[in-house]
Parts: structure tokens; sequence; C-alpha cells
């Protein structure tokens, strides 16, 4: 008797605990489009300058959100692009060829990066650039160094991830290959590799939405309230959630502010774009590795 | 160990001991192995069958903490090699003796994908070749007709027994001289079970076949010779 009233109340705390997680991301997100959505308009994105000049970069917009978007979307493809080739390429090694105290201490290591907090990776940023500009007098905080920085702030994500998603792999899959005559490369690249694209891809998605909200590091680093489309890497830029965190401490009117909500849910919608965007890439891949002739 | 057949000697192995960590799992065995014959395998449960099998492809070097002493040799186009010298290639080796595990292992592919995969692996491209050798051990493993309508559908969508010979099939792509079978029947049903023994039986005239088996009525029907492992003392 006593053992199944623990039962039921383990039973009714795991499913209250759910719940509550459930309501809470419900209320956050529904507060935000309850505020944001009637703010959005094409006025909030473009202010005055017309759509087409804007995307066509003929005008500049000056006081829509455009350029902090745009900001954004290069930031966080520019980083995930660099930080995925040697993600990957660590994973896989971590998971396929080190072996014993290497991988301890790799594995180790690998913990530590990713407890670092991002404000310290945002001052490594800053100082990397102010050291860079005493040989290269462009170099300035900018688009680059932000995503450098951003790349190495998500990068045991990715190593982790990939790592995971191929020692997960059953042991009749792995040997499958090799006793048909594969060397290990090929293993990795015909079938191992292919089979943990789901993984990768929930790490790389993961790797997305930290790069896309992440404030401290781009402050440091090269983001500036109004700077416009960046003309090159080596430019500073404007991006969303430095927008929301300007708007929300500086405000001048109820306007402003509500800005800052329209600001916020189109984040949102922006990575939720990134998001189906590396679904749609990884089904392709897979489809192309595993079934097509 | 009883003999029916005598034949050409294909496989021997030298005072072969297995260890995983300190647990010795193979005692000293010295074997030899009859060539085109089927040799059953048989002992109880964790003695070391499927280790024993792995010897001659050497696909237990993947697992971690395994250790062998001894020798193993098999013919290879007609000339003995220690298939444990430094001078052996391995994927060349395990194109040789092909092998097929207990449960079947179909690749997440296309029907046809898994079958010239080992074709891929071994660099062959060209398409009239690859197409005609699919359709070959397609054949050879009794397979051609139920599934030449669908090679590009996934592979895991055939049946049990199917699938087995998929990977039959896939294992004779490379016309391996030797053929390792690790109770390749043990989880189908009886007719799926009767097919795939019909077609090892055709399969010897080209294959040296172990086979390990639990079943006794099995092992009446097809084997040439029955090889008891023994009891290692651990």
């Amino acid at each position: 008797m006593k053992e199944r009233l623990i039962e039921i109340f383990i039973k009714s705390f795991a499913w209250l605990s759910g719940l509550l997680l459930l309501s809470a991301a419900f209320v956050i997100v529904g507060f935000l489009l309850v505020k944001g959505v009637p703010t959005l308009s094409l006025s909030l994105i473009f202010g005055d300058t017309s759509p087409a000049d804007a995307l066509l970069l003929r005008r500049q917009v000056l006081i829509g959100l455009f350029p902090a978007m745009a900001g954004t979307c290069l930031l966080v493809l520019l980083a995930v692009g660099l930080a995925t080739p040697v993600g990957l390429a660590a994973g896989i090694y971590l998971a396929e060829y080190s072996r014993g105290n290497l991988k301890s201490f790799f594995s180790l290591f690998y913990d530590i990066l990713s407890g670092i907090p991002s404000i310290v990776i945002g001052l490594f940023g800053f100082s990397l650039a102010i050291s860079l500009h005493h040989y290269v007098k462009e170099i300035y905080p900018c688009l680059l160094i932000s995503a450098l920085a951003l790349a190495f702030l998500v990068l045991p994500y990715l190593i982790r991830t990939t790592q995971f998603a191929m020692e997960s792999i059953p042991s009749e899959i792995r040997l499958t290959a090799p006793a048909l005559g594969a060397t290990k490369l090929q293993n990795i690249a015909y079938v191992l590799f292919p089979r943990s694209l789901p993984g990768i891809a929930s790490g790389v998605i993961l790797a997305v939405g930290r790069c896309a909200e992440d404030t401290a590091v781009i402050m440091l680093t090269g983001v500036v309230a109004a700077a416009g489309i960046p003309g090159s890497l080596l430019s500073a830029y404007e991006a969303l959630p430095f927008y929301i965190y300007y708007i929300s401490s500086q405000y001048r009117d109820a306007y402003e502010l509500q800005t800052g909500y329209g600001a916020a849910v189109i984040l949102l919608i922006i990575c939720a774009c990134l998001f189906l965007a590396a679904f749609y890439l990884k089904n392709q891949l897979m489809n192309r590795m595993l079934y097509r002739q | 160990m009883t003999e029916n057949k005598s034949n050409g000697i294909k496989i021997k192995t030298v005072n072969l001991s297995f260890y995983y960590n300190r647990r010795q799992v193979l005692k000293e065995i010295s074997v030899e192995f009859p060539e085109r014959s089927i040799s059953a395998i048989v002992g109880p449960s964790g003695q070391g069958k499927s280790t024993f099998l792995m010897i001659f492809n050497r696909l237990w070097e993947t697992i971690p903490d395994a250790r062998m002493e001894g020798e193993a040799f098999i013919r290879l186009k007609n000339k003995w090699v220690n298939i444990y010298d430094r001078s052996i290639s391995l994927p060349e080796l395990r194109r040789s003796a092909g092998m097929v595990f207990q449960t079947p292992n179909p690749l997440p592919m296309s029907i046809f994908k898994n079958i010239s995969f080992p074709l891929k692996l071994s660099g062959e491209t060209e398409k009239q070749s690859v197409e005609e050798k699919v359709e070959s051990a397609l054949k050879q493993a009794f397979l051609w007709d139920e599934v030449k309508d669908r090679l590009t559908d996934d592979a895991r969508s055939l049946s049990g027994g199917q699938q087995q010979r998929l990977c039959i099939a896939r294992a004779l792509t490379l016309d391996p001289e030797i053929l390792l079978l690790d109770e390749p029947t043990s989880f189908l049903d009886a007719k799926s079970g009767r097919i795939i023994e019909d077609l090892l039986l055709n399969l010897k005239e080209r294959c040296t076949i172990l086979l390990i088996s639990h079943y006794m009525d099995q092992i009446r029907r097809i084997a040439d010779r029955v090889m008891e492992l023994p009891a290692s003392d651990s």
C-alpha cells in the first residue's frame, strides 16, 4: 500500500513538472505574441524607407529593425558556419579515434570549455580584436571577431552532440561495413556519419539558437546601436538581441518599448526559420547519402 | 568431432586461444575445415562461438580488450596465407571471408544500395557491372524475384527472412571464398529458415561455409561436418 502511494506521488509529481514547464513556455511565448504582434508592421522593419529599396540595399534604413535582422542572420550563419566543420571533426575524432587517457583529457577540456561564461568569451574576443589592431590597423571589434567568439562559444555543443550521436550507434551497425571490407574512414563516411545526422542536426540547432540569442559576447566584440547593414566582415553591425537589451533599458516612450517586443517576436521567427532550414538540410543530406542510387 | 567427407583443407587454426580481458574464452584450438562444405560449429552459449567465427575475418580486432594467441590460416586463391601476417590487407581479407550475423543487419539504405555497398567500398563504380553483380547476388540468395521491382525501397521494409537473405546476398556480391554465418536462422520462422538452408546447400559448391547453429535438426539437414567447441575453463 505504501509503495503504491509513493508510486502515485512520483507519477503525479513528474506529470506536474512536465505541465509546469510546458505552461511556462506557453506563457512566455504568449506574452511576447500578445505584446509584440500588434506592433509588427512594415514600418517597424523598414521605417520610412520603401521595402524594395531597403532589400536591394539602395537606401539605408535608419529607424527600422531591418539592419538588426540582417546583422543577426549574417552573424548566426557565419558563426555556425565556422563552428560546424570544426565541431564535427572534433566530435568524430573523440568518438572514433581517441582512446584512453587522451580521450578523458579532451572530454574534460571540452566540458570546461562549455562551462566558460559567455561574457568571458566576449572579453577574450575584445582583447583579441585590440591586440590584432596593433598589427593590422583595419581590425576593430567587428562582425568577424563576433562570429569567431560565438563559434568558440558553441563549439562544445557541436562536439558533444556529434560524439554522442556517433557513440550511440548500435554495434551491429557499427560492424556491418567493416565485415564487408570497409576501411575505418569508409565506415565513418558511408555509415556512421549519415546515421548520426539527426543527432548532429539537433546540435546545430542548439548552436543556432545560442548564437541568435547571445548578447554578452557581441556587446563586447562589435555590435553597436546604429551601424546599418554591415558592409564587410570587418565592419560593425546591429543585432536583434542587442536591440532588445538596449531598448528595454533606454526607451524614451511607450512606442519604443513596444518595438522591443516586436523585435523579440521577429527574433523568434528568425530562429524558427533557421531551425526549419537546418531540418531541411539534414533530410536532404540523409536522402542523398543513403537512398539515392 | 565427426567427419563425413574428406576434401582439400581450406581453413585451419593452430593452438588458438582467445581472451576478453583476462577471461579465456577459447583454449588452444587446433582444427581444420575442408573446402566446399558446410561445417557446423556447436557448443553451449557464451563459449565463444561468435568469437571463433570472427577470428577468420579478424572482426574481433574492433573489440576493446580482446586478445588472441596462436595462428589461423586460410587457403586463398590456392595459396596458404597466415591471415594474421603483417602483409595481409584487412579489407581484402574481409572481402574474401563474408560474414552474416544472427540479427539481420541491413543498412538504412535502399535494397540496391545495400547489395552494391561492398562494391562501392572496393571502388567498383562501372554501372553496368555493378547492376549485373547485384542481380546475380540476389539470385544466388533466392531473393531476386521478390525484390526486382522494388530495388529502391528501404531495405528495412523487407520481412525478417528477406532481410537475412539480403544480408547473405550482400556478403556474396564480392564472390567470397568463405562464408561465416552466426546462427543465421535463429530469429526467423521455420519456413524462412528452410529457404536459407536450401540456399546454403546451393552455395557450398563455390564457398566454404562455417555455420554456428543451435538446431540439431538443421545441422543434420545441411552440415557435412560438426565441430563442437570445447568448454574452456575460465
